[in-house]
C-alpha cells in the first residue's frame, strides 16, 4: 500500500485493505482511537452502463426509514444514509468508498436530513459525472464487528 | 350590565335550590348540586386554559351542564305542579277506576352513532391552505336525562362523524323520546398549522386568507351565548368557542331494532352560519332496548305441571317467569346455576292463558292452562298452583307481561343485546407539564429541512435567523424517563397547536422509535382517539430500512 508521507502511521492501517489511489485533497484524520468516526472524502467517476450512469454501491437509511434496523450505524436512532454493499470492481470500490461508511455530503449537498429517495436522487443525477462524497468512517474493527453482528 | 347577569344568575340558582327543598326530593337535589358545582368548575377552567383543545372540552362540559340544569328545573317543576295538584283535588271516590296498569321500565341504549357529510366543492374550499375544522358533539337526551358523547374534530378528510361510545339510559318507558342535538363549533386556525410542509410555508409567508379572515370577523360579530337561555344562565362573556346546535331529531320505540338504521335529522342551521357543516341529513345507529320484562324474572314460584300426555302424574316444579319463557326447573337453585329446566314453555303474544275451571272435575283446584300454537298443532299446559292467592299472582304476572309486551311491541320478540358502556376517561382538565418530547407530535410530513428549503427559496436571504422553533433542539435537556408518570398527555395531543407549528423531534430515547403519542403516555388512550390521528395523518411509522443501488 503506498505510503503517504505526511500522513500519521493510523491511515496506513485503514487504508492497508483498501486498493485505492492516492486521495486527491484528503483532510488529514484525526488521531483515531477506537470507534472515532473519520471522515474522508470520496471522488467517484461514474461509469456509464448502457443508458445509466452507475456508481457500484447501495445506500440504506433516510429520515423516512426505520433507524433501528441499520446493522452499520453505532447509534441506532441515526437516520443517516449508509453504504450497504459495494459491488467489486465498480467505480466506488475504486474510489475507496467502503460497506458501512455515513454518506454525510454529496457534492456539497447535505446526505444527514433526507429522505431515502431523495439521498438516491441526489447520487444519481445525470447530468454530473463525478460525485464527491464526504464519508465518516467508523475505525476499521468496530465496522467488521458491525458486519458480522448485522 | 354583567353585574344585572350576574344576580340574576344567582337568584335563579337560590331559587332552583329552594325549590328542590321545598319537594324534599334529595336526588334530585343532590344532582342538581352537582351540576351547578360542574357548572361552576366549568366557568373557572374555561377563563383559564388557554389551549384550543381544552377551550373546546370546557365549554362543552358548560353547555352540557346547563342543558341538565334546564331539564332538572323543567322536571322539578313539573313535580312541584303534580303535588300542588295532588293536594288541592282529592279523587272523590277511592275505589274508582282500577289503577292503570303501567308498563314496566326498560334500558335504552344507542351506539354506533354515524352521521354522514357531503363535501361539495364550493367557493368555501378553493382557499387551499386552510383545513378547516370544527370540534362537534352529540347531546342526548332522554326524559330528564342528558348525555352527551365525544367531542371529535371534523375536517374536510372525513366521510362521517362516527362517534364510538354508546349512550345508555336506564328507566325508560316504552313511551320514550331520545331527542338527539348535534352541536358544532368552528376551529380557528390563526395558530395552529396543519398538513405538509408546503402548506406551513404558506401559512408562515402569506397572511390570512379571504375566507378565513371572513370568518374569524364572523365569530368575532355574532352575539354571546350558548343558545340557551342566556339571561337564565348566562355564559361568561369570553372569546371562547361557540357551539351552535346543527341538526336535531327525535327517535321513539318505532326506532328501536336489532340493527342498525337510519333516520332523518333536522338540519338547523344554514350556510351563514359560522359553525355550518354540510350534513347530508341523516343519522345511522343501533338503538336497542331492553325492557326489564326481558331480563328479570317477573313471578316465580313452586308448580305442579303437567306432564305431557299423562293425565294423573303431575311433577312438582319451580316455575321462573323469564321474559317470553316460562322455566320450570327441577329444584328452586337451578335457576341460579344455570341447569337446564325440565320443562320450557314459551309465553308470547300469541299466547292464551287461562285460569283453568278444566280440572276441577278432577279436584284440583287453582289452575291455570297455558296454550300456544305450533303450526297446526295446539299445545296446552296445565299447571297447577298452590294456593288461590298464588293463582292470582300468577294470574297477576301473566297479565302484567301480556301488556308490557303489548307496549314495547318488537323489544319482546328477543332480547337486544346491550354493552354497558365502558366508563369515559373523563378529558384532561389541564394538560400537566411533562416532559416536552412526550407532548409533541412527531410527522414525518412536517419535514423541517423542506419547509426551511421551501422558505429560503421563497425569501431568500430574509430567514437569515433560524426560525424560532429551532431553539428546542438546542435547550434540550437530559433524556426523559419514558415511564415518568407526568406523561400523561392530553387526549388530543396529536393535535397540540403551538404557535410556531408542530416542530418534529427525533426520538432520543434509545428505544426503538415508536412515535404515536399513545405509546408515551401512562394511561391507555380511550381506542376513540385512533380515527382522529388516522384522519390527519396519512403515513404510518416507518417499519422499513430500504436499500437501493445508487
Amino acid at each position: 500500500m503506498s505510503y503517504i508521507p505526511g500522513q500519521p502511521v493510523t491511515a496506513v492501517v485503514v487504508s492497508a485493505l483498501a486498493q485505492a489511489p492516492p486521495r486527491l485533497g484528503l483532510t488529514p484524520p484525526r488521531r483515531a482511537g477506537n470507534g472515532h468516526p473519520k471522515q474522508q472524502r470520496v471522488e467517484i467517476h461514474k461509469l456509464r452502463q448502457g443508458e445509466n450512469l452507475i456508481l457500484g454501491f447501495s445506500i440504506g437509511g433516510g429520515i423516512d426509514q426505520d433507524p433501528s434496523q441499520n446493522p452499520f450505524s453505532e447509534d441506532k436512532t441515526d437516520k443517516g444514509i449508509y453504504v450497504t454493499r459495494v459491488s467489486e470492481g465498480g467505480p466506488a470500490e475504486i474510489a475507496g468508498l467502503q460497506i458501512g461508511d455515513k454518506i454525510m455530503q454529496v457534492n456539497g449537498w447535505d446526505m444527514t436530513m433526507v429522505t431515502h429517495d431523495q439521498a438516491r436522487k441526489r447520487l444519481t443525477k445525470r447530468s454530473e459525472e463525478v460525485v464527491r462524497l464526504l464519508v465518516t468512517r467508523q475505525s476499521l474493527q468496530k465496522a467488521v464487528q458491525q458486519s458480522m453482528l448485522s | 350590565m354583567q353585574d344585572r347577569l350576574h344576580i340574576l344568575e344567582d337568584l335563579n340558582m337560590l331559587y332552583i335550590r329552594q325549590m328542590a327543598l321545598s319537594l324534599e326530593d334529595t336526588e334530585l337535589q343532590r344532582k342538581l348540586d352537582h351540576e351547578i358545582r360542574m357548572r361552576e368548575g366549568a366557568c373557572k377552567l374555561l377563563a383559564a386554559c388557554s389551549q384550543r383543545e381544552q377551550a373546546l372540552e370546557a365549554t362543552k362540559s358548560l353547555l352540557v351542564c346547563n342543558s341538565r340544569i334546564l331539564s332538572y328545573m323543567g322536571e322539578l317543576q313539573r313535580r312541584k305542579e303534580a303535588q300542588v295538584l295532588g293536594k288541592t283535588s282529592r279523587r272523590p271516590s277511592d275505589s274508582g277506576p282500577p289503577a292503570e296498569r303501567s308498563p314496566c321500565r326498560g334500558q335504552v341504549c344507542i351506539s354506533d352513532l354515524r352521521i354522514p357529510l357531503m363535501w361539495k366543492d364550493t367557493e368555501y374550499f378553493k382557499n387551499k391552505g386552510d383545513l378547516h375544522r370544527w370540534a362537534v358533539f352529540l347531546l342526548l337526551q332522554l326524559g330528564e336525562h342528558i348525555q352527551d358523547t365525544e367531542m371529535i374534530l371534523v375536517d374536510r378528510t372525513l366521510t362521517d362523524i362516527s362517534f364510538q361510545s354508546n349512550v345508555l339510559f336506564a328507566e325508560a318507558g316504552p313511551d320514550f323520546e331520545l331527542r338527539l342535538e348535534l352541536y358544532g363549533a368552528c376551529v380557528e386556525e390563526e395558530g395552529a398549522l396543519t398538513g405538509g410542509p408546503k402548506r406551513l410555508a404558506t401559512k408562515l409567508s402569506s397572511s390570512l386568507g379571504r375566507s378565513s379572515g371572513r370568518r374569524v370577523r364572523a365569530s368575532l360579530d355574532s352575539a354571546g351565548g350558548s343558545g340557551s337561555s342566556p339571561i337564565l344562565l348566562p355564559t361568561p362573556a369570553v372569546g371562547g368557542p361557540r357551539y351552535h346546535i346543527l341538526a336535531h331529531t327525535t327517535l321513539t320505540l318505532a326506532a328501536v331494532q336489532d340493527g342498525f338504521r337510519t333516520h332523518d335529522l333536522t338540519l338547523a342551521s344554514h350556510e351563514e352560519n359560522p359553525a355550518w357543516l354540510p350534513l347530508y341529513g341523516s343519522v345511522c345507529c343501533r338503538l336497542a332496548a331492553q325492557p326489564l320484562c326481558m331480563t328479570q324474572p317477573t313471578a316465580s314460584g313452586t308448580l305442579r305441571v303437567q306432564q305431557a300426555g299423562e293425565m294423573q302424574n303431575w311433577a312438582q316444579v319451580h316455575g321462573v317467569l323469564k321474559g317470553t319463557n316460562l322455566f320450570c326447573y327441577r329444584q328452586p337453585e337451578d335457576a341460579d346455576t344455570g341447569e337446564e329446566p325440565l320443562l320450557t314453555i314459551a309465553v308470547n303474544k300469541e299466547t292464551r292463558v287461562r285460569a283453568g275451571e278444566l280440572d276441577q272435575a278432577l279436584g284440583r283446584p287453582f289452575t291455570l292452562s297455558i296454550s300456544n300454537q305450533y303450526g297446526d298443532d295446539e299445545v296446552t299446559h296445565t299447571l297447577q298452583t298452590e294456593s288461590r292467592e298464588a293463582l292470582q299472582s300468577w294470574m297477576e304476572a301473566l297479565w302484567q307481561l301480556f301488556f308490557d309486551m303489548s307496549q314495547w311491541k318488537q323489544c319482546c320478540d328477543e332480547i337486544m343485546k346491550i354493552e354497558t358502556p365502558a366508563p369515559r376517561k373523563p378529558p384532561q382538565a389541564l394538560a400537566k407539564q411533562g416532559s416536552l418530547y412526550h407532548e409533541m407530535a412527531i410527522e414525518p410530513l412536517d419535514d423541517i429541512a423542506a419547509v426551511t428549503d421551501i422558505l429560503t427559496q421563497r425569501e431568500g436571504a430574509r430567514l437569515e435567523t433560524p426560525p424560532p422553533w429551532l431553539a428546542i433542539f438546542t435547550d434540550q435537556p437530559a433524556l426523559p424517563n419514558p415511564c415518568s408518570p407526568a406523561s400523561v398527555a392530553p387526549a388530543l395531543a396529536w393535535t397540540h397547536p403551538l404557535p410556531w407549528g408542530r416542530p418534529r423531534t427525533f426520538s432520543l430515547d434509545a428505544v426503538p422509535p415508536d412515535h404515536s403519542p399513545r405509546a408515551r403516555s401512562v394511561a391507555p388512550l380511550p381506542p376513540q382517539q385512533s380515527p382522529r390521528t388516522r384522519g390527519l395523518c396519512s403515513k404510518g411509522q416507518p417499519r422499513t430500512w430500504l436499500q437501493s443501488p445508487v
